[in-house]
Order: structure tokens, then C-alpha cells, then sequence
């Protein structure tokens, strides 16, 4: 029955994403030739642009991509900065969330911080790391540290803080020592709020890296790639660092949601 | 509870003078002492250009809301570049901020109804969520500030392309707690009306959407903020106006970033985007709380 109603999911959705394939290779066919090839910008005009390249040129583009290394050393590039700039600061946001929800009083403290972190968008730190720690990757990655570290510290905090009471009841009732509260209790309770906030933090992560690689486009990565095809135009080329990107958000959302699945198998319960 | 709450305050209070007491010293220290019997990392700190003064960062701000320079008093106080350049061009935070919330206010207008429209469809139709939901998958793992250079190509430099990502944004975000209030209402609901012979419109009207309300109410405050980062992110890429131009104006291809910022300006537009993206989250709970009291109830359970 399971499996029966997966094959009707999953066909679905293939015969939708395929009609969308297939429309916009038949958008593209009819429309070489016939769009304007002349982009006008601001300083000067552009000839020669494939506003919808068909498949032929996109095939021809991502051979050359390939072929030249310039897409794998991009995302690879881009990959490493989400990947440490997500590690350092999921460590930092965890941490601080679960000593927040656990300590009344740092989280007094530390809350007007948060809350200007919240409501800030982190690009805007963005100056700011570069003119303290230089053009090079520590901005890049401090920067995504930043905006991970705040979305895991409120889903860290916010799982400590839905604890139930009766749990620390029982473990000062008990007696338990501080370290065996948090291995038994807090990082139990708190696991799943923080895999979900891991996830939106990744999606974020990618958000900021990409972001923050436009505006300051210098080392061979997605975004650097996306801003030098914008500037060309090459709009291909455009297509293709979409694509790649848009892969990538996904197998990463893929392997977060993977791994949520996995580690809160326990909480569901089984319907008849 | 009372005393609960003033403790809180206190802390928070303690916790924001103390922090800006250390920074306005070590922001000072190469005043007080000559910057050359410093230690290293202080002698770095020292320097206005990367640790702006309190002072400094607080003549910006005066500057920046009055749209004059303060009078040359001599000494080397006199404003970075940064400063006077925005002021020459007569730009103004408080021009800037009402410039960008209307952004925010734009995408969230136009990106929100047609979310709760999609979410509406794919968590009401299971036909059409099964064709569409990997194509909406596909197009929200795009990110929207990634679209601009491909958007610009076939708008041109002009307003319609920073407001692309941010309805897309808001959009993408409104979808999936549309979906989920709309999907996973309460089967006994719907199965009561039906038994009651509501069908169509008024099964709609009457359980659907008043159901699903506090998910897509709770959407479009979390949306109001991804609307605020995205704007801030196009107006850096692109704007002529806005905060992210104050901030670092000039556009992608003559990011002022390689020219030189001034860290007090863009201190203040850090506090002023917090405040700003607080006010708004404010009322947007406090316009949600207003219509959705009667689901506050069930939260108690």
C-alpha cells in the first residue's frame, strides 16, 4: 500500500518536473531567434545575449564549465565556505542556546544581543568583517557563522525551554549531577528543535554564502561565477551556476531532513 | 512575576551598558595612551578606521538623520568620506529606512497573497500538490538574491528587478505553512462540516481558511523578516536607494567595499535595520495575536 502510493507520488512529480523541462526547452526553441539580443545596462549596451538559451547551449556551456574545471573548483570552493562557516557556527549558536535556556540569568544577558542579531540581516555585517578581518575567507566564513549560529541558538534555546518541568523536578528530586542533566535530559529534549533549526540554518548558510560572494566577488566560487556571467552577460552560464547552486541547497536540505529523520525516529508513534 | 520581569530588565540593562562602557574605552585607548606603547591587537583596535569611537559612530548617526555635517571644530574629529559623500547626496537614514520598509511592505503585499494562494491549492488539491510540489522544491532551493543578474537581463536597471527576489522570497516562504495549516487540518473538522451537508464554498470559507488562518498569519510575520534581509541584500547588489545603498552603495560592479567604508556609518545602519526589523516583527505579532485570539487557547493543551 506504502510503496503503491510512493510510485503515484513519486510519478507525478516526475511527469511534473519533466512538463516543466519540456516547456522550457519548447519556450526556447521558439524563442531563439525572435527575443531581442541587445540588453541595455546602465553604463553601456550589451549585444549578442540569449535571453533563453535552449538546451543545445546550455549543453555546449556546461560541457565548457566542466571541461575547464571552473564549475567543480566554484562549488567546491563554495561548499567549504558553508560547510565551516555551518560547523563554527552551529557549535557557537548550540552552545550558547542550550547555556541560555539553562541559566536564567545569561540569558538576561545575553538577550538585547540576540535580539539585535535577530533583526539584523547579516549581510549587512558584511563591511564590518571585511575591514576587521580582511578581504580573505575568515569574512566570508565569519559571516555565515554569524547567521547560523543565530537561527541554532533560539532552536537550541527554545528546546531547552520546552523541557517539562516534571523532567528538572525529577533530576534535583534524584539528585543528578549537572553533567548527567545535559547528557540525560537537555540534549535529549532539546536534539530535535535544534536538527530542525540545523536545517533552516544550512538553507540560510547557502542564502548568505551566495549573497555575500556577489557583492564581493573575488575568489573562484557559485556566487563569483553567477556575478561574472551577470557581467558579461553569458547567460548560460547564469543558468548553469543556478542550477548548481539550486543542487546543492538541495542535497544538503536533503541530508539535514536525513538526518532529522533518523535521529527523531523515537518521537513518532506508530499509527495503526 | 513581577520581580521576575525586573530582573530581566536590569540584566538586559547591565548587559548593554556594560558592553558599550568597553567598547567606548578600548575605542578610546589611542587617545588616552600613545598608540605606540600599545600591545599589538589593542594598537589594531585602536584605530578609528576599524573600531570606530562611540562618539564617532554617534556624530554619524546625528549626521546621518539631519542630513548636515556638524561644524569643523578643528581637531581631527572632521567626517570620513563615507559620511560627507551620503550627505552630499542628500541621503538620510530615516529616507533610506522608509525606502527599503516599503520594499519589505511591497513584497510581502504581492508575494503573500500568491504563497497562501499556492500553499492553498497544493494543500487542498493532492493531485496537483503530487505535479507541482517537486517543482516548487526545485524553485525554492533557488536562492532569490542568486536571480538578480538573470532578472536584470530581461528587466533592466530599474525598480521592477529589486522587487523580483523579495516577492520571491516572501513567496517561497508563505508557501509551506499554508500548505501544512490547509493539509493537516483536523480531518474531523472537515468530515463534520461535510456530514452537516457544507460543501465547496462555504466548506471553504467557513473551516478551511479560518483553520489554516494562524499558520498563514505566523508565515507572514516570519516572511516580514526574510523580506528585510533580502531587501537589504538587493539594495547592496543594486539599489539606488535604501539602507543597503547607505550601507554599502555603488552597486555589484563598483561595490564600495574596494573604495573604503566607514565603520561608524555602517554601525549605525546595523542599529537601525535591528530596531527597524524589531518595530516591524512587533507588530506584526501584535496584529496576529488580535486576530487569531480564539487559537490561543488550544496552545494551552
Amino acid at each position: 500500500m506504502v510503496i503503491a502510493l510512493c510510485s503515484i507520488r513519486v510519478r507525478r512529480g516526475l511527469v511534473g518536473l519533466l512538463a516543466l523541462a519540456g516547456l522550457y526547452g519548447a519556450a526556447a526553441q521558439i524563442a531563439s531567434g525572435r527575443l531581442p539580443t541587445t540588453v541595455s545596462l546602465p553604463q553601456h549596451d550589451i549585444e549578442g545575449v540569449e535571453l533563453l538559451p535552449t538546451y543545445a547551449s546550455l549543453a555546449e556551456e556546461g560541457l565548457f564549465l566542466v571541461q575547464a574545471g571552473i564549475l567543480l573548483q566554484g562549488a567546491a570552493v563554495s561548499t567549504g565556505r558553508v560547510l565551516a562557516g555551518f560547523l563554527l557556527g552551529s557549535v557557537v549558536g548550540i552552545t550558547l542556546g542550550l547555556a541560555m535556556g539553562w541559566a536564567e540569568g545569561l540569558e538576561y544577558v545575553l538577550d538585547p544581543w540576540v535580539v539585535l542579531l535577530r533583526f539584523t540581516p547579516a549581510l549587512a555585517l558584511l563591511p564590518l568583517y571585511v575591514l576587521w578581518l580582511g578581504l580573505g575567507e575568515a569574512a566570508k566564513i565569519g559571516l555565515i557563522a554569524t547567521a547560523v549560529a543565530v537561527v541554532t541558538l533560539q532552536g537550541a534555546y527554545q528546546g531547552v525551554r520546552g523541557i517539562p518541568r516534571v523532567y528538572w523536578d525529577a533530576a534535583s528530586a534524584l539528585a543528578a549531577a549537572p553533567s548527567l542533566v545535559l547528557r540525560r535530559i537537555v540534549l535529549p529534549a532539546a536534539l530535535p528543535q535544534i536538527l530542525a533549526s540545523l536545517r533552516i540554518a544550512i538553507a540560510l548558510g547557502w542564502v548568505t554564502v551566495i549573497a555575500a560572494e556577489l557583492i564581493q566577488p573575488s575568489m573562484p566560487s557559485l556566487g563569483y561565477l553567477l556575478a561574472l556571467a551577470g557581467a558579461y552577460p553569458r547567460v548560460p552560464t547564469i543558468m548553469i551556476a543556478l542550477a548548481a547552486i539550486a543542487l546543492l541547497v538541495l542535497v544538503s536540505d536533503g541530508l539535514t531532513l536525513a538526518v532529522y529523520f533518523q535521529a527523531t525516529r523515537w518521537m513518532r508513534r506508530r499509527h495503526a | 512575576m513581577r520581580s521576575l520581569g525586573t530582573r530581566r530588565l536590569v540584566l538586559g540593562c547591565l548587559s548593554v551598558a556594560v558592553l558599550v562602557g568597553v567598547y567606548t574605552l578600548v575605542s578610546n585607548v589611542g587617545r588616552l595612551v600613545d598608540p605606540a606603547l600599545l600591545p599589538e591587537p589593542l594598537a589594531r583596535l585602536s584605530r578609528p578606521d576599524i573600531l570606530p569611537p562611540t562618539q564617532a559612530i554617534f556624530r554619524a548617526l546625528v549626521s546621518l538623520v539631519t542630513g548636515q555635517l556638524p561644524p569643523m571644530e578643528g581637531h581631527h574629529d572632521h567626517p570620513s568620506g563615507h559620511v560627507s559623500q551620503l550627505v552630499e547626496k542628500h541621503v538620510t537614514l530615516q529616507g533610506a529606512l522608509r525606502a527599503s520598509v516599503l520594499r519589505v511592505l511591497f513584497g510581502v503585499a504581492v508575494g503573500g497573497p500568491l504563497g497562501i494562494l499556492t500553499g492553498i491549492v497544493l494543500g487542498w488539491n493532492q493531485a496537483a500538490d503530487e505535479y507541482l510540489h517537486p517543482i516548487y522544491v526545485l524553485l525554492r532551493s533557488i536562492p532569490s538574491l542568486a536571480l538578480i543578474t538573470y532578472v536584470m537581463l530581461w528587466l533592466g536597471h530599474g525598480e521592477a528587478h529589486v522587487l523580483i527576489p523579495i516577492v520571491y522570497a516572501v513567496f517561497t516562504t508563505v508557501v509551506i505553512p499554508t500548505y501544512h495549516g490547509v493539509r493537516d487540518l483536523a480531518a474531523v473538522y472537515v468530515r463534520a462540516a461535510r456530514s452537516l451537508g457544507a460543501g465547496g464554498r462555504l466548506l471553504f470559507a467557513r473551516v478551511v481558511l479560518p483553520a489554516a488562518s494562524p499558520a498563514v498569519l505566523s508565515a507572514l510575520r516570519y516572511s516580514i523578516i526574510i523580506a528585510w534581509m533580502t531587501t537589504v541584500g538587493v539594495e547592496m547588489l543594486m539599489g539606488d536607494d535604501g539602507i543597503g545603498h547607505l550601507l554599502v552603495g555603488g552597486g555589484l560592479w563598483s561595490s564600495r567595499l574596494q573604495i573604503g567604508v566607514d565603520p561608524a556609518v555602517i554601525i549605525v545602519g546595523i542599529l537601525a535595520l535591528a530596531a527597524t526589523g524589531y518595530v516591524m516583527d512587533a507588530a506584526a505579532r501584535i496584529v496576529n495575536d488580535r486576530v487569531t485570539f480564539w487559537a490561543r487557547r488550544r496552545r494551552a493543551w
